[in-house]
């Protein structure tokens, strides 16, 4: 068995109902090593993100022509998929729920579809699920190698570094990477804020996926509270956040960097023009608070570097 | 004579037995329904306080309750425990199938514990909740049937167990 395919049998394969289960593994292997996503919508055709590819899969496990040839997912799917990941037991799960997430055994991801029930203006709870969003975590182990002395260029002095990048191109495995790189390399402490438990992928508060030996994370935890709350109490070298944007994490990136702490985090843009039109990240980039840019692509597959850019 | 006369005895002593163990068992249906509702408010607290996962929360009213309706709480925990895909709906059938055959509750009371078989662990606390304290209420009010039944039908099993045995011999003779 492949190491994905014994990642997807191991860990994603139990969550599913018998029906699901029986077609993932008549999935043919090759399938596997890019198997992204797994969408189940009730009353629609099974549909699995391999690669860049949308794929319908039917019940033999085969790639569908065309969507009505596909397996068609039921509410007994959802309500028995939920069951399981869930371990019978929604209640327990009531921040996740909120979240619209709940994160497996593993660090991969159910996000989650259905009624949402709205109390002031905040999310209750989501009830009566009809879609599940399966993504399956993926550790891609020095793939932020090349970069790294670029991020401690002498060894001890830590960039205050931003990975820019459009959606999918990898800027959450580069950046966990990067974590473990630093964590690994030297006497630094690192800390994660890992607001959408992506990062450090944390089932139970443990940490599923590698980031390294010297790393404390702060799972599901709001990142300008939790870039705060880090430097007060758990003394990092180095902050490591995802998806910055908000005029708050930008207060919190300053008073980090203003307290001798490094910060390492991603946006979503496409190019340094996209990013320069967003206020908060232009309001950044003029104060020179970032000393190293990373563009990420997919031009030759997830985490390409594009580009590599010195503020300082 | 008295091959006759020890026949008679055991006759009389058997219907009488028959009636003495009717008695006890309408008896025991009450204490039984008792001990249902109080487990399940256990049950509501590990999951609306605690938020105990349902296997673990089911072990746990397994030990807090009563040996003849513990078998219910065991097997679901059981059942639950093998994280085989099996619902909390599923779990809780197995549950009751164990229960009808150990304890004296009748198909009225196995229905109203069926129904919530369908709710368990598939809503946030809020609802669950609701869930456990209507039942609860259902729960009092077959309790307090059950127990209007047990005091009129008690002396009818008790007494009526011998009084059958005796007519009966009437009858033979």
């Amino acid at each position: 068995m492949t190491g994905d395919k014994e990642i997807v049998s191991k860990q994603i394969l139990p969550y599913l109902s018998p029906p699901l289960q029986h077609i993932i593994m008549h999935l043919n292997d090759r399938f596997f090593a890019s198997l992204e996503e797994i969408r189940l919508r009730s009353g629609q055709p099974l549909i699995m993100k391999i690669g860049d590819k949308d794929a319908a899969v039917n019940f033999k496990g085969e790639l569908a022509r065309s969507l009505d040839k596909a397996y068609v997912v039921t509410s007994e799917d959802i309500y028995r998929t939920i069951a399981s990941i869930s371990d019978n037991s929604l209640y327990a799960f009531e921040e996740e729920i909120r979240r619209g997430f709940i994160t497996v055994q593993g660090g991969h991801r159910a996000g989650l579809a259905g009624q949402v029930i709205v109390e002031g203006s905040q999310v209750r709870t989501i009830k009566d699920f009809s879609g599940i969003c399966l993504r399956i975590a993926r550790e891609v182990k020095n793939c932020a190698e090349p970069v790294l002395r670029n991020v401690i260029p002498d060894g001890s002095q830590i960039l205050n570094t931003l990975i820019i990048s459009p959606p999918r191109c990898g800027k959450t495995t580069f950046l966990r990477d990067i974590t473990r790189g630093i964590s690994h390399a030297g006497q630094h402490n690192v800390v994660v804020v890992d607001e959408r438990s992506e990062i450090a992928g944390c089932y139970r508060g443990i940490p599923q996926l590698d980031v390294g030996p010297r790393t404390d994370v702060l799972d599901a935890c709001p990142k300008a509270l939790g870039m705060i709350m880090a430097v007060r109490s758990l003394s990092p070298q180095a902050i490591i956040t995802d998806e910055i944007g908000r005029m708050e994490d930008a207060e919190a990136i300053l008073e980090c960097i203003n307290a001798g702490v490094a910060v390492i985090s991603s946006v979503h843009a496409g190019s340094m023009r996209e990013l320069s039109r967003r206020p908060v990240m232009k309001s950044l980039l003029e104060q020179k608070i970032f000393q190293l840019g990373i563009v990420l692509s997919r031009r030759k597959g997830p985490g390409t570097v594009e580009e590599l850019i010195r503020w300082d | 004579m008295e091959i006759k006369t020890l026949g008679i005895c055991l006759i009389i002593a058997g219907f009488g037995m028959w009636g003495l163990l009717g008695a006890r068992r309408i008896d025991k249906r009450v204490w039984q329904l008792k001990s249902l509702r109080m487990a399940l408010g256990f049950l509501e607290k590990e999951i609306t306080y605690m938020q105990t996962p349902l296997s673990l929360a089911m072990r746990r009213t397994a030990e807090f309750c009563e040996n003849e309706v513990s078998g219910l709480f065991k097997e679901t925990a059981k059942t639950l425990e093998k994280k085989s895909g099996i619902t909390g709906h599923e779990a809780w059938q197995s549950g009751l199938k164990r229960l009808k055959y150990e304890s004296d509750l009748k198909t009225i009371d196995l229905e109203l514990l069926k129904s919530l078989g369908p709710q368990l662990g598939v809503s946030d606390r809020f609802e669950q909740q609701k869930y456990f304290i209507l039942i609860q209420e259902e729960l009092k009010l077959l309790e307090e049937t059950a127990l209007a039944e047990a005091e009129s039908g008690r002396k009818i099993w008790s007494y009526g167990g011998f009084i059958l045995g005796a007519v009966i011999v009437i009858l033979l003779l």
